[in-house]
């Protein structure tokens, strides 16, 4: 009895089999990629699965064999309609080739199956850890209730990374910044305990200096250099802008010291509270000047709600 | 000065709006670290099939990640992670086995000593042995065909599927898998049959 021919198969230049490269599309990009559709949508194979194979087989045109070698794969993986496996064996019983071919396959399939289990005893508990295999730090991140709102917290190996407001941004984008910045994110309420321990110190006005190294990593050189300074602001004292720019010696960056303190990742650690107009008045903040205005009342300046604060009662020093 | 500041006599007219704060557990989601933390095993069992020998599945898995970290920001809110990390991982494995020249010649070659091997079917190697073979086999099948059959053998996946992470039509998918699997018979057809 003749075998199988694979009609579809393709033969390549050097006469060897090769992929079924002929109706695939060019190469794939990452940008591909992102079409992939949801897998969800599309789990029926029946498009490609024979079907009614006892029909086909009738034919006296064609070797019932050929049909039924052609779906012995479809049957070692129960790809095929109740019916038509039934045919399958059915005729394996009549035919000794059949009975065979289908017989290997089936230990081909268990062969395989015990190639995967033994494999899959390897490397089981061996998986390496992301952040070796990207080469980026780990940040681990928590929450906290605060006078000034719900807070996320994530802090790194080298200091704290991260306090976000949560009351103005959602924890995914917080969370999915720090992977922008180049973090892993992972929750571990534990591991920011410190942070929690010193910010209800300072919001119970027992804590006037944090004790905690800050880590800016994936923040620009500019921004970092900002922040730096702004870290030197003594509590219950402020500076403009203007004295921030100048302290980075660029007096005329007033302005984008100010977009640099609205990205500072870390408030009121890094304590870009300090930071108000030359006017005197309070100026933007981050998390909302209702939070600017009570952090900088726990350290002893009051600003009223709609008053514009007097420059003069501040002391501002210049 | 010109700053990109409330005026302060408008402070009051900025509501503080609370934002539902989404529950800790649903908040991974869309997250590069909570797809690696959901999937990443499977993955790695995937890169171990592929790969074989447990370094060059290392490199696998990690060249997947990279390539997964890199292009996170591009994937679409909605995109099937998981496709999308199976999709780059075959891709890697099959671009890597090209470039680095390990074809299907080897197949034929392979074939042909393993018949030759053990003309006598009473001589046939014990059952690790063949597993072995039939590891070498399959590892020497085109990256394409194996692709296919580990995803169909051993993830379950169906060839609409299979076809999303190779690129092809169903049809081209389940005929990688039919190759694959009737090549195999082919070789140890003659240690198999009872």
């Amino acid at each position: 009895m003749r075998r199988h021919d694979l009609s579809h198969r393709t033969i390549g230049p050097n006469g060897v089999s090769k992929d079924f490269d002929a109706v695939t599309f060019p190469d794939s990009t990452l940008d591909r990629l992102m079409t992939i559709p949801d897998s969800s949508a599309s789990t029926t194979t029946t498009g490609t699965i024979p079907s009614n194979l006892a029909g086909h087989a009738a034919n006296p045109e064609v070797d019932p064999c050929d049909v039924a070698e052609a779906a012995m794969p479809d049957l070692v993986f129960g790809d095929l309609a109740p019916t038509d496996e039934e045919w399958v064996r059915d005729h394996t019983i009549i035919c000794n080739y059949c009975a065979n071919v289908l017989s290997s396959l089936e230990h081909v399939c268990s062969s395989l199956d015990e190639c995967a289990d033994a494999a899959e005893q390897r490397p089981a508990s061996r998986r390496p850890a992301s952040s070796l295999c990207l080469g980026v730090p780990e940040a681990r991140y928590g929450f906290m209730e605060t006078p000034v709102g719900d807070v996320l917290i994530a802090t790194s190996e080298d200091g704290v990374v991260e306090v976000s407001y949560l009351d103005n941004t959602d924890t995914y984008d917080s969370l999915r910044d720090l992977e922008r910045r180049g973090y892993l994110v992972y929750q571990r309420q534990n591991h920011i305990r410190p942070v929690i321990d010193q910010l209800s110190e300072y919001f119970a006005h027992e804590r006037r200096h944090f004790d905690l190294p800050v880590d800016l990593g994936g923040v620009s050189e500019f921004t970092r250099s900002v922040l730096t300074a702004t870290n030197q602001i003594p509590y219950g004292n402020v500076r403009t802008y203007g004295d921030v720019a100048g302290e980075i010696g660029k007096p005329r960056a007033s302005r984008a010291v100010g977009n640099a303190l609205g990205r500072n990742p870390i408030p009121v650690i890094i304590p870009c509270h300090r930071v108000i107009l030359s006017s005197g008045a309070m100026g933007w903040y981050t998390g909302g000047p209702e939070i600017k205005r009570a952090l900088l009342g726990i350290e002893g300046i009051h600003y009223g709600v709609r008053q514009r604060a007097a420059q003069q009662s501040l002391g501002i020093e210049r | 000065m010109a700053l990109p500041m409330d005026d302060p006599s408008h402070d009051t007219s900025v509501p503080i709006t609370r934002r539902t704060s989404e529950p800790v557990e649903n908040s991974g989601n869309g997250l590069f670290t909570s797809m690696i933390e959901r999937f990443g095993d499977e993955i790695y069992r995937f890169a171990c099939q592929l790969a074989g020998n447990g370094t060059d599945a290392d490199d696998l898995y990690q060249e997947t990640l990279l390539k997964a970290f890199r292009a996170f920001d591009r994937l679409a809110a909605d995109a099937n992670h998981r496709a999308w990390l199976y999709k780059i991982c075959s891709n890697t494995f099959i671009s890597d086995r090209r470039k680095h020249g390990r074809v299907a010649p080897m197949n034929d070659e392979l074939a042909e000593t393993l018949t030759a091997s053990s003309p006598d079917p009473a001589s046939a190697l014990d059952a690790r042995d063949l597993l072995r073979e039939v590891e070498r086999f399959v590892d020497a099948l085109p990256p394409k065909q194996r692709v296919a059959l580990v995803l169909r053998k051993h993830h379950e996946y169906g060839y609409a599927d299979i076809a999303g992470i190779l690129n092809s039509s169903e049809a081209a998918a389940r005929a990688n898998v039919h190759e694959a699997l009737m090549k195999l018979r082919g070789a140890f057809a003659h240690r198999m049959e009872v």
